[in-house]
């Protein structure tokens, strides 16, 4: 090989980089790994030279230091660069020893062959050098096609997301995956309205301190590093630098040098822009922000719904009272003219004390307030008294009631049962004719007590059964002629299925009559129950 | 009404319900006094002689159940709680705190009047010591512990009679589901109202004319059972 080649091939670069480079390269090859490398080029070149004075017997082999390539390049591309180092150095000494006259000295006396070695040697570093580059930048390559993977598929969970569960649970475990450690993602308000982590639960409390200043915006948007109890270090860093909505994480990085630790922290920094600007890709943020804003104006609006109707209350409770005491005074009952007005109050007031109630109940479904007190109930109980409570109102109806006389217990908040049959019943006698009948019957269906209110009336069209579950729904050929918010039928449901029931609209068609059957599960125990309590 | 005018002390902070309160109760006869806070009813009801209190739970001062358990502490003046709050377990506990009965606001004035009447009627027959009592073709003899339906002596078990007695003592007054199952069963039993359901179906079948459809046995849902109002007396009353 001419050697001005030598000096075309030879990739050098800047003189100081190269020498930097070099004394790391040395500083990691103390690593145990280092020191296998080393053996493993020495193991190399022993078998290269073996293999080679076997050879030498049989045949004549005169470029013998070409050979020595060999184990200076498995030795770079798989221990690194100092081992090639090694293999060059002892190749070369082999070479010298073994096959260059004189054999077994390390002197070597013809001149070209000098030269040959020389040439090798600077070879083989280039060489070296370049497979050892080679060699990183093919783990580079495949490194960041793994981390392309992992942000892929993190993008598509976060893309598939639709809660903000999703979206947490996919940086958790990318963060996880990346850093290798404990990483726990705290939601900006929980259900507690505090901070609360989601998934990893095992987070100091010093740790959570600092979480919670991190979302009062206390700390600064790069975030801040906390120690716990056993010497560990945690990351504390919004998810997004701009705002901590988006959530905050906590990172346990274990015990770390200053060093190591600013490393870390610029990759988990990296990663969580990646996520942001994904998460801002796809319109997450706004989505998140929008979420949280749609809840706090519900609570609000239920919060004023709920204040408004006891505010509304107090002052119906006058107006009702005292209508109801001109309705019953002989000389409001003498004047025929003044009593229907006096009446007028009186029924007015209390359709307004209905709506309001309906309100309250549904304020109480939106609330979650919701929890039914279970206890044996008597069905007939709870139909007796739907009616009873309502007779002025269903005076204009006639209502017949037809119960087995033998139906087992049921296990029900018999109130709220009450309060859904009372809105069916209402909504029965709001749709039909004045003067028709609406039967109540009650049958069992195996493990199931079915009670039915058919009236003889409106009917519902396919849209409004399809419709009917809706809350502030309203059959479109009512809202003209008949009042009414729309809620009953909405809060019914809500009541029944809170008991682990269900009802169901049928109706034969328009103007046909509709059935409405709520079913009720009957608990399992009832019968071996009653029997011991009738004993 | 029996008695000429019977003092109702109203007790509730907001005037316009006084007002109304006050014009239904003298309509039908009343003879009221008002009270605005929980003190001054307490000392209305120590000072004036009082038959009926219709009692706010809201008011400026103390709880409305606090006043309830002072003035039951020395007297057992029919008392008549009215609330914005419908809530059962809350009428539960007020009618252990010694509550005649419980409205709920809004409501009309016949049947708050209806409601005083029927306390009124249990006091007067708590102090004329009668004790029989009759509700609708029933008739009950407290004294010999019988029981008639239309004159015809009924066979009862023990557990049946006892409810209809606990019941009895106050006819026409809300006695809760745990009172009941303390006073028939026992303390260890007061959570199972199954044992109580299946009674009151037994003797509704052979005290009801339709036992799905009770006129006398009555359901306080939620809360409790209680008498239908007893019978008018039929001969004029004595005092």
């Amino acid at each position: 090989m001419p050697p001005n080649r030598v000096e075309i091939v030879a990739p050098m670069p800047r003189t100081s980089s190269w020498s930097e480079s070099m004394l790391k390269r040395l500083h990691d090859s103390v690593s145990p790994a280092g020191t296998g490398g080393i053996v493993g080029a020495l193991v190399l070149v022993t078998t290269v030279t073996a293999t080679l004075e076997v050879l030498k017997s049989f045949v004549d082999l005169p470029p013998i230091i070409i050979t020595y390539l060999i184990p200076v390049l498995i030795a770079a591309i798989r221990w690194g660069f100092v081992p090639a180092l090694v293999a060059t150095v002892t190749g070369a000494a082999c070479a010298a020893f073994f096959f260059y006259r004189p054999i077994h000295t390390f002197y070597v006396e013809d001149p070209a062959r000098r030269l040959g070695i020389l040439i090798f040697a600077v070879v083989a570093v280039v060489a070296a050098h370049l497979a050892v580059r080679m060699r990183r930048e093919a783990e580079n390559v495949r490194r960041r096609e793994k981390e392309i993977g992992d942000l892929y598929a993190f993008s598509r969970r976060l893309a598939a997301g639709h809660s903000t569960a999703d979206i947490f649970d996919a940086i958790q475990q990318h963060l996880a995956a990346v850093v290798g450690r404990k990483v726990a993602l705290f939601e900006p308000r929980g259900p507690a309205g505090r901070p609360e982590p989601i998934g990893e639960s095992d987070v100091p409390q010093d740790v959570r301190d600092a979480v919670a200043a991190v979302i009062a915006g206390k700390a600064e948007a790069a975030g801040m590093t906390v120690a716990d109890d056993h010497g560990d270090l945690w990351l504390v860093h919004p998810v997004s630098s701009r705002t901590p909505d988006l959530g905050v994480v906590a990172i346990d990085l274990g015990s770390q040098t200053p060093e190591s630790e600013k490393e870390i922290r610029a990759r988990i920094e990296a990663m969580l822009a990646d996520a942001t600007s994904t998460i801002e890709q796809i319109g997450l943020a706004h989505a998140i922000t929008e979420v949280r804003m749609r809840a706090e104006s519900e609570r609000f609006r239920d919060a004023l719904i709920g204040s408004v109707s006891h505010e509304l209350r107090t002052p119906l409770a006058s107006i009702l009272g005292a209508a109801t005491v001109l309705c019953d005074a002989q000389a409001v009952a003498e004047e025929p003219r003044l009593a229907a007005l006096a009446n007028v109050v009186r029924d007015e007031s209390e359709r307004l004390n209905n709506e309001i109630q309906n309100l309250l109940d549904a304020t109480r479904i939106t609330g979650e307030a919701l929890q039914p007190k279970l206890e044996w109930a008597e069905i007939s109980d709870v139909v007796n008294t739907a009616v009873e409570r309502r007779r002025g109102r269903f005076a204009t109806h006639v209502i017949e009631v037809d119960l087995p006389s033998e139906v087992p217990l049921i296990q029900v908040d018999s109130v709220l049962i009450e309060k859904a049959l009372g809105q069916i019943l209402a909504n029965a006698v709001k749709y039909s004719p004045a003067g028709s009948t609406i039967r109540i019957r009650g049958w069992r269906e195996g493990r199931v007590l079915a009670l039915a209110v058919s009236d003889e009336g409106a009917g519902l069209s396919a849209e409004d059964s399809a419709r009917l579950g809706e809350r502030f729904f309203r059959g479109r050929r009512h809202i003209q002629s008949t009042p009414g918010s729309g809620l009953g039928f909405w809060i019914a449901n809500a009541f029944v299925a809170a008991n682990g029931g269900a009802i169901e609209a049928t109706s034969r068609g328009e103007n046909k009559g509709t059935t409405m059957t709520i079913r009720l599960p009957i608990p399992a125990n009832v019968e071996q129950l009653e029997s011991i309590a009738g004993e | 009404m029996s008695d000429p005018a019977p003092n109702v002390l109203v007790v509730d902070d907001e005037v316009q319900i006084r007002r109304f309160l006050r014009s239904g109760f003298e309509l039908d006869g009343y003879s009221v006094a008002e009270a605005e806070n929980g003190r001054e009813a307490i000392r209305a009801a120590t000072l004036k002689p009082t038959d009926l209190i219709i009692l706010d739970l809201a008011l400026p001062d103390l709880d409305g159940s606090q006043v309830l358990e002072r003035i039951r502490s020395w007297s057992n003046v029919p008392i008549i709680i009215l609330s914005v709050k419908s809530s059962e377990m809350e009428k539960v506990r007020l009618f252990e705190l010694g509550a005649d009965d419980y409205v709920t606001k809004p409501f009309g004035m016949a049947e708050l009047l209806a409601r005083s009447k029927v306390v009124l009627r249990r006091k007067a027959r708590a102090t004329t010591g009668d004790s029989v009592v009759r509700i609708d073709r029933l008739k009950i003899d407290l004294a010999a512990r019988n029981v008639f339906l239309d004159d015809e002596r009924l066979t009862l078990t023990p557990k049946e009679y006892r409810l209809l007695q606990v019941l009895a003592q106050y006819p026409g007054n809300v006695v809760t589901h745990q009172e009941l199952l303390k006073e028939i069963w026992g303390l260890p039993h007061i959570n199972d109202t199954h044992y109580l359901r299946i009674v009151v179906r037994k003797l509704r079948q052979k005290i009801e004319a339709d036992p799905n459809q009770p006129r006398i046995l009555l359901t306080e849902l939620g809360v409790g059972y209680r008498l239908a109002p007893p019978n008018e007396p039929a001969e004029p009353s004595t005092h």
